[in-house]
C-alpha cells in the first residue's frame, strides 16, 4: 500500500511537470506579443521595445523557461501581464469560489444521478427507465451556456426567485447565488452519472448474491438499496473525482454566465489576452487538483471494494 | 442568448420604467449602481489603459485640466489657469488651492513626481506620451531621475517641450497625469489609488465590484453630487439589461438589439443616451504589397462596400465613416461623405488596375459579433465584384501582433480608439510614416505619403486652432482619396438610465462619467414609484 502511494505520488509529480511545461511552451509559441497585452493594442514601438527588454520577452525560450521554473520553485508564479496582480494572490482569491461551485455541482450531480439511475434500474425496460434515459440524453447534449442562460432568464428574471448572478455575501445570500450555477453544472453531469449508475446497478442486479438476497424474500427495493448500491458506487466515485479535479480549474462557461468570480472566468480572459503567467498558474492548479483527487479516489475505491485490499502475492 | 431577448420583448415585461423623477432642483445624495461587461484591471493611473479601468479611475483622480460636461472643450481643474509661451514651448500652470482627501495640500511637486514615475516605469504605456517634454527621454532611458523640463515651485508648474506640440494639454487631462504625494509613490496604487478627485475608493472586490464614495474637502461639489457609485464588473450586457429592468441597476450598457427595443418604447426612449465614440473601424490594407499597392484597387474596394447594410446589421451602434475622424471631431472635413456603394465603378477600377477578373485574398478578423458581421458583409460585397475573400478569426492579441509587421497579413480588420478628442490621437499613429517599424507599426496600412507626413508635422506644432483645423481637413481629403483603409464605421455607445438619473449623457471622451449627474430620488432617498 505504501509502495503504491509512493509510486503514484512520483508519477503525479511527473504528470504535473509535463502539463505545465507543455502549457508554457504552447503559450510562448503563440504568435502574439505579451508586451502588447501589457501596454494595450495601440502601444508605440518605443514603449513595446522597453517592456520587451525589461521582461526578457526577447530571450530564448530556454532562458524564459529557466527563469519561470526558478521563480516557481520559490513559490512565485509571476504577475499577470494584463492587471499586474501577483498570480498567487489571484489564484488565492479565486479558488474558493471555484471550489464552492465545483463541490456543490458535483454533489448535486452525484445525488441526482444515483437517484435517477436507481429508479431507472429498478424499473428497467419500463416507462420510468425510458423517460429518464431520454431526459438525461437531452440534458447531456445541451451546452452549459444554453442551460445556464435559460435558467438565469426563467428562474431569476421571469420568476424573480433567485439573484441574477453574482457571488453574494453571508451564508444565506451565498447559497441563493450558488443554486443556479451549481444546478447548471449538475444538470450536465447528472445525465452522465445517471446512465453510469443505471448500467452498473443493472449489472450488479444480475449477480448471484443478489439472487440469494431475493430468494431470502427481500423486497426488490431493499435488494437495490442494501445489497446492490454499494458495489455499484466505485465507478461513480472515480467519475466524480475526475470531475472535481477538472472543475478545480474553474467552470469556464458557467462562471461567465453567472458572474461567479472563479478561476474559470480568469482563465478565459487570460487566454484571450495571452496572459501567460495566469494561464500557466491556473493550469498548474488544475493539474495538481486532478492528480490529488484521482489519488484520493483510488483510495476510496479500495475502501468501497474490499477485493482491492488483498495484498499482492509475490508471484502474481 | 439573443433569442431569449426576443422572448423577453414579446412578453412585454418591463415596457415602461418602474420609477419616475421626484422633481426639484439638482441636489446631492443617493447611490448610483452601474455595471460593465468586463473587469477593472488596475487602479494605478500610470498603468490603467483599458476603458473600464479608466472609467473606475476617472472620478478618483483629478488632473490639471479636464473636459466640460458633455463637451470636448478643455477647462481648468487643478490648474486654475495656464499660459503658453509665444514659441509654443513653455506651459505655465497656476495651481488652485486644493487638497487630497486627508487634507494634504496638492502642490506642483506632486505633478513632477507623478510624471517622473510614469516616465521611469517601463511597463507604463504613457511614458512615450510625456517624451515630448525636455529631458524626459533621459528619465525614460534611466540616465536621469529628474526631468529637467518640469519645474515645480510651490503652486506653479512649468513644463518645457522639445518642440511645439498641441497634444500636451489633452494628454495632461488623462488619468495618468494626476498628482501623487511622496508616500503614495511607494504604496500599492493598483488597489489603493490616491484620491485627488471628487471620489475615493471605498472598496474593491477584484473582479466583482468597485465602490466609490464622495470624498471630503473637494473644491467642486457640482462634480460629486452622488454619494456613492457602485460599478459591478464582468456583467454581460444582456444581464445588465435584466438587472436594470428589475431595478438592480440605475444604468445599463445596451447591445444593438436592446437599443432597438428601448428606442421603440415611448416610455423608455427619453432615457436612452447615445454618444458617437472617437473611434474608427474598417479594413486596413497593406499599401506596400500587391494588389493594394495600387490606389485604384483600394478605391474600388471602398466603392464595393454597402455601408447601409453594415449600419443595419450593427443595429444603431454605428455610423458610416469616410475616414477615421468621427462626427463632431475637431479637424474633420464634414463636406466629405462616405464612398457611395457603386459596384460598376468598383469593377471598372479593378479592370483599369489590371484585375478584370478580380483576385483571391485572405482576411484576418476578430472573434466578436461586430467584427464577424463586418467581415461577412465585406465578403459578400467583394464577391459581387469578383474578389474571393477567405476569413480567418484570431484572438485580439494575435491580431494586434500580426498587423504591426510589414510582412504580416495584407488585409484585415482595422480599429483605432482615440485617447483624446484631437486628430493627433488618430491620424498621426495610423498614417504618419514615422510610425512604421519592422515589428510594431501603429501605421498598420504602412501608408507612406510625404504630403500627409508634412501636413501632420505642421499641424502638430501649429498654435492657431483654425489653421490646425484647416490642415487636418486637407489631410482628411488626401486620405479619403488614397484610401489606405476601407472606411467602415464609428461606434455609437448606447446606454439606458432610470428616469431619476438626471443631467447625464455619456461623455465624448470618458464615455461613462457620472460626475456631473445627480439622482432625483424621493425624500427617503429611494426611487419614487410610477
Amino acid at each position: 500500500m505504501t509502495n503504491m502511494i509512493i509510486r503514484r505520488v512520483g508519477w503525479s509529480l511527473l504528470v504535473i511537470w509535463f502539463v505545465i511545461t507543455a502549457t508554457f511552451l504552447m503559450t510562448v509559441a503563440l504568435p502574439a506579443d505579451p508586451a502588447k497585452t501589457m501596454l494595450g493594442p495601440q502601444a508605440t514601438a518605443d514603449s513595446l521595445a522597453r517592456v520587451t527588454e525589461r521582461y526578457c520577452f526577447d530571450d530564448s525560450i530556454v532562458v524564459q523557461y529557466g527563469c519561470w521554473v526558478n521563480n516557481l520553485v520559490h513559490g512565485d508564479l509571476g504577475e499577470s501581464y494584463r492587471t499586474r496582480r501577483p498570480v498567487t494572490e489571484l489564484i488565492g482569491d479565486r479558488i474558493w469560489p471555484t471550489l464552492q461551485l465545483a463541490f456543490a455541482g458535483v454533489a448535486l450531480a452525484l445525488i441526482g444521478g444515483i437517484f435517477l439511475g436507481a429508479i431507472a434500474a429498478y424499473r428497467r425496460g419500463r416507462w420510468p427507465d425510458r423517460a429518464i434515459t431520454g431526459a438525461t440524453l437531452i440534458l447531456q447534449s445541451t451546452p452549459p451556456f444554453v442551460l445556464g442562460a435559460v435558467l438565469l432568464y426563467v428562474v431569476a428574471y421571469r420568476w424573480d426567485l433567485l439573484p441574477l448572478g453574482g457571488y453574494g455575501e453571508g451564508v444565506i445570500d451565498r447559497i441563493a447565488h450558488l443554486i443556479l450555477p451549481a444546478t447548471t453544472l449538475a444538470l450536465g453531469g447528472l445525465a452522465y452519472y445517471a446512465r453510469v449508475a443505471r448500467t452498473e446497478l443493472v449489472d450488479v442486479l444480475r449477480e448471484d448474491y443478489v439472487r440469494t438476497a431475493r430468494s431470502k424474500g427481500l423486497a426488490e427495493r431493499d435488494v437495490l438499496l442494501r445489497h446492490a448500491l454499494r458495489p455499484a458506487l466505485p465507478p461513480l466515485v472515480t467519475l466524480a473525482a475526475m470531475d472535481l479535479g477538472v472543475l478545480a480549474g474553474g467552470a469556464v462557461v458557467i462562471e461567465s454566465v453567472f458572474r461567479w468570480p472563479g478561476l474559470g472566468r480568469e482563465l478565459l480572459q487570460a487566454i484571450l489576452d495571452v496572459d501567460m503567467p495566469v494561464i500557466v498558474g491556473i493550469t498548474l492548479v488544475t493539474a495538481i487538483a486532478v492528480v490529488v483527487v484521482t489519488l484520493i479516489a483510488d483510495l476510496i475505491q479500495v475502501w468501497l471494494d474490499p477485493r482491492l485490499r488483498v495484498p499482492a502475492t509475490p508471484h502474481s | 442568448m439573443r433569442w431569449m431577448l426576443v422572448l423577453l420583448f414579446a412578453c412585454s415585461h418591463g415596457d415602461a420604467p418602474r420609477w419616475k423623477e421626484a422633481g426639484g432642483p439638482p441636489r446631492a445624495g443617493g447611490t448610483l449602481r452601474v455595471a460593465s461587461y468586463g473587469g477593472v484591471n488596475t487602479l494605478d493611473p500610470a498603468i490603467a489603459i483599458d476603458e473600464i479601468s479608466i472609467a473606475a479611475l476617472h472620478p478618483i483622480v483629478d488632473r490639471l485640466v479636464g473636459y466640460a460636461p458633455d463637451s470636448t472643450e478643455l477647462v481648468p481643474r487643478l490648474a486654475e489657469r495656464w499660459t503658453i509661451s509665444p514659441d509654443g514651448l513653455t506651459y505655465t500652470f497656476a495651481l488652485r488651492d486644493a487638497t487630497y482627501a486627508d487634507g494634504t495640500r496638492i502642490v506642483a511637486a506632486d505633478f513632477k513626481r507623478s510624471f517622473e514615475r510614469t516616465l521611469s516605469k517601463a511597463d507604463s504605456p504613457f511614458g512615450p506620451y510625456l517624451a515630448k517634454i525636455a529631458g524626459a527621454q533621459d528619465v525614460i532611458d534611466g540616465k536621469a531621475s529628474s526631468c529637467t523640463g518640469i519645474v515645480a515651485a510651490e503652486r506653479t508648474l512649468t513644463i518645457t517641450l522639445t518642440a511645439p506640440n498641441a497634444a500636451l494639454l489633452y494628454e495632461l487631462a488623462m488619468p495618468f497625469a494626476s498628482p501623487l504625494t511622496e508616500a503614495a509613490v511607494t504604496s500599492d496604487l493598483r488597489t489603493a489609488p490616491l484620491a485627488s478627485g471628487p471620489y475615493e475608493l471605498a472598496r474593491w472586490d477584484q473582479g466583482q465590484q468597485v465602490e466609490l464614495v464622495r470624498r471630503p474637502r473637494f473644491y467642486d461639489p457640482a462634480r460629486q453630487r452622488i454619494d456613492r457609485i457602485i460599478l459591478r464588473e464582468n456583467t454581460p450586457r444582456d444581464v445588465q439589461f435584466m438587472m436594470f429592468d428589475r431595478g438592480e441597476l440605475d444604468a445599463a450598457e445596451l447591445s444593438g438589439s436592446d437599443q432597438r427595443w428601448v428606442e421603440r418604447q415611448p416610455a423608455w426612449a427619453p432615457h436612452l443616451k447615445s454618444r458617437a465614440l472617437m473611434n474608427a473601424f474598417g479594413s486596413r490594407m497593406n499599401t506596400r504589397v500587391k494588389p493594394f499597392d495600387d490606389r485604384r484597387v483600394r478605391q474600388a474596394l471602398n466603392y464595393a462596400v454597402d455601408k447601409q447594410r453594415i449600419t443595419k446589421l450593427l443595429m444603431g451602434t454605428s455610423t458610416p465613416a469616410h475616414g477615421v475622424l468621427a462626427p463632431g471631431a475637431f479637424g474633420r472635413d464634414d463636406g466629405l461623405a462616405p464612398y457611395p456603394h457603386d459596384r460598376q465603378k468598383a469593377i471598372a477600377l479593378l479592370a483599369e488596375a489590371g484585375y478584370p477578373n478580380g483576385f483571391s485574398i485572405d482576411y484576418l478578423t476578430l472573434p466578436d459579433e461586430q467584427a464577424e458581421k463586418l467581415a461577412l458583409s465585406l465578403q459578400a460585397d467583394l464577391a459581387a465584384v469578383g474578389i474571393t475573400m477567405t476569413i480567418t478569426q484570431v484572438s485580439p492579441a494575435t491580431w494586434g501582433t500580426a498587423i504591426g509587421k510589414p510582412s504580416g497579413p495584407t488585409f484585415s480588420i482595422g480599429t483605432w480608439v482615440g485617447d483624446y478628442p484631437d486628430p493627433l490621437s488618430l491620424l498621426d499613429p495610423l498614417f504618419h510614416s514615422r510610425n512604421i517599424t519592422d515589428d510594431n507599426s501603429t501605421n498598420s496600412s504602412f501608408f507612406t505619403n510625404a504630403e500627409i507626413d508634412g501636413i501632420l508635422d505642421a499641424a502638430r506644432g501649429e498654435g492657431d486652432r483654425a489653421k490646425r483645423a484647416a490642415l487636418y481637413r486637407r489631410a482628411e481629403k488626401i486620405l479619403y482619396d488614397e484610401a489606405p483603409w476601407i472606411w467602415g464605421y464609428h461606434q455609437v455607445f448606447n446606454e439606458v438610465v432610470q428616469p431619476y438619473v438626471r443631467d447625464y449623457r455619456p461623455h465624448p471622451v470618458w464615455v461613462r462619467d457620472y460626475t456631473s449627474a445627480w439622482l432625483d430620488l424621493g425624500p427617503d432617498g429611494e426611487p419614487v414609484k410610477r
